[in-house]
């Protein structure tokens, strides 16, 4: 059965690719350097595009990494070197409160794991007939059109607003 | 290479084209297409090179003409000069008349954003006006692919939203002026903020509730930061972005929980899959509509997610706290009742409790809170969080299994008249504010009604109206709320209403007090040496608002007609 041993293949890449991002998301908060941060910010959001491509959803995916990897964090880096900001190790970037911070975070994590097991735990993903771009293009510019072109308004207002904002006179 | 494009494109691969509904979708579009002509007209007439560009062209095409008439009299050349010489000389004066018009434009630029964004409105408002009587006379219906929802409640929001914007503009162009601060983008990120609004009284889908959510909120943030010569309202900006941007996520959240649990985003898809699930507990549907609630009770500042509105409030330019105040929280109740109402009616049992207890609790912190306070406008943003607390009475008795429509209608009524009361109440207070908006506490109002008895009267007048005097529209709103909530046998909350607005009314009448006495001893002399400068604009909106809430508290029927017949959500 191809089936059943692509499905053990996946299930297994499935598993190294959480345990990496799962390793990159806490490296982001306990790194001291807020650069490396941004890079394992890199690590996480890649991971999460290697699981689109696994569950064979290649469009989002691929608008993973470009507007996360490509322009999401390639922000993140301009705005740390053009603010000043300290680019080598601080000892100061955590504060007091990360004991504290653990408490909520546990418990959303807690949360979000029960509900999703609940709701999700007996559905299968099938793998056979995946989503294709063309059925995301469709959805976009069919019956999603609006919310699509209203984007637009908002990156012209944000647009605005950042000039308004920015601008010294 | 050139085959590539020279090829028939393949029918089969070919994306069907959608169909536009332009009624549906007019008045956003028209209030964009508006802020678009603002943000072109005062970067382009900004630029200096495009004026050099247009002076040579239009020197050229002045002398060209005569030139080319002269020349084609008395050359040999035969060739039809008449109509090409009378076709280069309308050109020539059509060049004159356009670079008048621009040089004109170029000084006025604010005016000119003015008339354009006026123009928007009116046109917004006029097929806002053709949506009702299709609405009355056929009905509500879905388009765009059921991202668009035309029905009564859509057409009310967007109605009170469009007259908010009006003021907003009105207040705007005063208050630019007298901070001599930079006019057209404020207009152009009004129109935007409002068209957000619009999007979002009539959006169908989560996703589009979302996306219409964000725009009037990037909007709000930056005017609410807008005034670059006091640090307060930088500050309220960044605030107001920080719990924003936080709340937006939340109701994020909810959405994408709402879709796991019910397969779809569309809010009449959703009611419908949700008759299978009645009676189940389903988790993912629960939390789902519980942070979408959190994430709209954040917008309508109903408590417990109240604590950015009186910072807010008070830190904002006087004329974007009026319109957060009337046109933010009628857009985003818009939002609540049709998620609620509309689609999750089957679940009331499961909703209800939860905004039964931020009714109360807004009504109560909202009124209580405001006792202590000393700034009037802080003072009238917890009173905003009160009056988002009687809206949330008419909200929870609005579903179709208890006792009609009743609710909705009250709810929408009452959103229209505190929109009208709270505009006016700033229009004044944006006035009394004076230069850099330094004068807004209580002591600022001391004498206020000697040195000017009129704009005092009518402040009153929009105080008591907010408390809930008769013969005031605020009278009518409470009384429409708390009759909703009696007729579904719900006593105990109108009895929670009415108590914390008695103490509300105590609020209000601190700031009447202070305006009407307090100039004797002498000891404050705040309102002393010249008048306040009191411009058409703000003339106009005060003029408007304060008759409208006498009107509406006298006749109130219209508009309660109007709101009765605004109760239908969503088509089918």
């Amino acid at each position: 059965m191809l089936g059943a041993q692509l499905l053990v293949a996946e299930n297994a890449f499935f598993y190294v690719i959480a345990a990496v991002m799962a390793y990159g998301a806490i490296r982001v908060v306990t790194t001291n350097n807020i650069v490396h941060a941004a890079l394992y910010l890199v690590v996480v959001l890649a991971g999460g595009a290697a699981q689109y491509l696994l569950l064979g959803q290649e469009f989002v995916a691929w608008v993973q990494v470009i507007v996360y990897i490509g322009a999401v964090i390639v922000l993140f880096l301009f705005g740390i070197m053009l603010t000043r900001a300290p680019m080598k190790a601080e000892e100061k970037l955590t504060n007091d409160l990360r004991g504290a911070a653990l408490i909520p975070t546990g418990l959303l994590a807690a949360i979000l794991a029960t509900l999703c097991l609940d709701a999700f735990s007996d559905k299968t993903v099938d793998l056979v007939s995946p989503i294709r771009t063309k059925a995301v293009t469709s959805a976009i510019f069919r019956g999603y059109l609006v919310p699509f072109e209203v984007v637009g308004v908002l990156l012209l207002g944000a647009l605005i607003g950042a000039v308004v904002l920015a601008r010294r006179d | 290479m050139l085959a590539l494009f020279t090829q028939p494109i393949d029918a089969a691969r070919m994306i069907a084209v959608p169909k536009i509904d332009w009624l549906a979708i007019g008045p956003p579009v028209v209030l964009f297409t508006a802020a678009l002509a603002i943000v072109l007209l005062a970067s382009l007439l900004r630029g200096r090179s495009l004026q050099h560009d247009l002076d040579d062209w239009v020197v050229l095409c002045a002398f060209a003409g005569p030139i080319e008439f002269w020349l084609g009299r008395f050359s040999a050349i035969r060739y039809n000069h008449d109509v090409f010489s009378i076709i280069v000389m309308l050109a020539g004066i059509g060049s004159v008349a356009f670079a008048m018009g621009v040089s004109i434009v170029r000084k006025h630029t604010f005016a000119a954003s003015l008339v354009i964004a006026l123009a928007g409105v009116i046109s917004a408002v006029a097929i806002t006006v053709a949506q009702w009587n299709v609405v009355r006379t056929s009905g509500s219906f879905t388009s765009m692919a059921g991202a668009v929802a035309v029905d009564g409640m859509a057409v009310f929001v967007m109605g009170v939203v469009l007259v908010a914007t009006v003021f907003g503009l009105l207040l705007g162009t005063s208050w630019i002026r007298r901070e001599q601060l930079e006019g057209p983008e404020f207009l152009a990120l009004l129109l935007l903020c409002a068209t957000g609004m619009l999007v979002m009284a009539s959006a169908n889908d989560l996703i589009v509730v979302f996306v219409a959510l964000e725009v009037f909120s990037i909007a709000l943030y930056v005017m609410t930061a807008f005034d670059r010569h006091r640090i307060e309202s930088q500050e309220a900006g960044l605030k107001y972005f920080l719990l924003g941007a936080f709340s937006s996520a939340i109701f994020l959240y909810g959405v994408a929980l709402t879709y796991g649990a019910t397969g779809s985003t569309n809010l009449v898809t959703i009611r419908e899959s949700l008759t299978g699930l009645v009676g189940g507990d389903n988790g993912l549907l629960m939390v789902g509509f519980a942070l979408m609630l959190v994430g709209l009770g954040f917008k309508v500042a109903a408590a417990p997610f109240h604590m950015w509105t009186p910072d807010v409030y008070q830190g904002a330019p006087t004329p974007v706290t009026a319109f957060m105040a009337g046109a933010t929280k009628v857009a985003a109740f818009g939002a609540l009742l049709r998620i609620f109402v509309g689609s999750f009616d089957l679940l009331q049992t499961d909703w209800r409790p939860a905004v039964y207890g931020l009714a109360i609790v807004s009504m109560i912190v909202g009124s209580v809170a405001a006792i202590v306070q000393t700034d009037v406008k802080r003072m009238l943003a917890y009173s905003s969080i009160a009056h988002a607390g009687y809206v949330l009475i008419g909200v929870q008795v609005a579903t179709e299994s208890n006792g009609g429509l009743g609710g909705t209608s009250a709810a929408l009524f009452y959103l229209g008249i505190y929109m009208l009361m709270a505009v006016g109440a700033f229009a004044v207070i944006q006035v009394v504010g004076r230069a850099r908006e330094t004068d807004s506490s209580l002591d600022d109002y001391k004498g206020l009604a000697r040195k000017e008895p009129v704009l005092a009267g009518l402040l009153t007048l929009f105080l008591l109206a907010q408390a809930g005097v008769p013969l005031t529209a605020g009278f009518v709103a409470k009384l429409t709320v708390f009759k909703a909530a009696v007729d579904a046998g719900q006593f105990q909350i109108a009895l929670i209403g009415m108590l914390s607005a008695t103490v509300a009314a105590f609020v209000y009448l601190r700031i009447v007090l202070s305006m009407y006495s307090g100039d004797e001893h002498g000891s404050a002399t705040p309102v002393e040496g010249n008048r306040l400068t009191v411009d058409l604009p703000v003339r106009i909106t005060i003029s408007l608002t304060a008759a409208l809430v006498l009107l509406f508290g006298v006749v109130p029927g219209w508009l309660l007609d109007v709101a009765e017949h605004a109760t239908s959500i969503l088509a089918g």
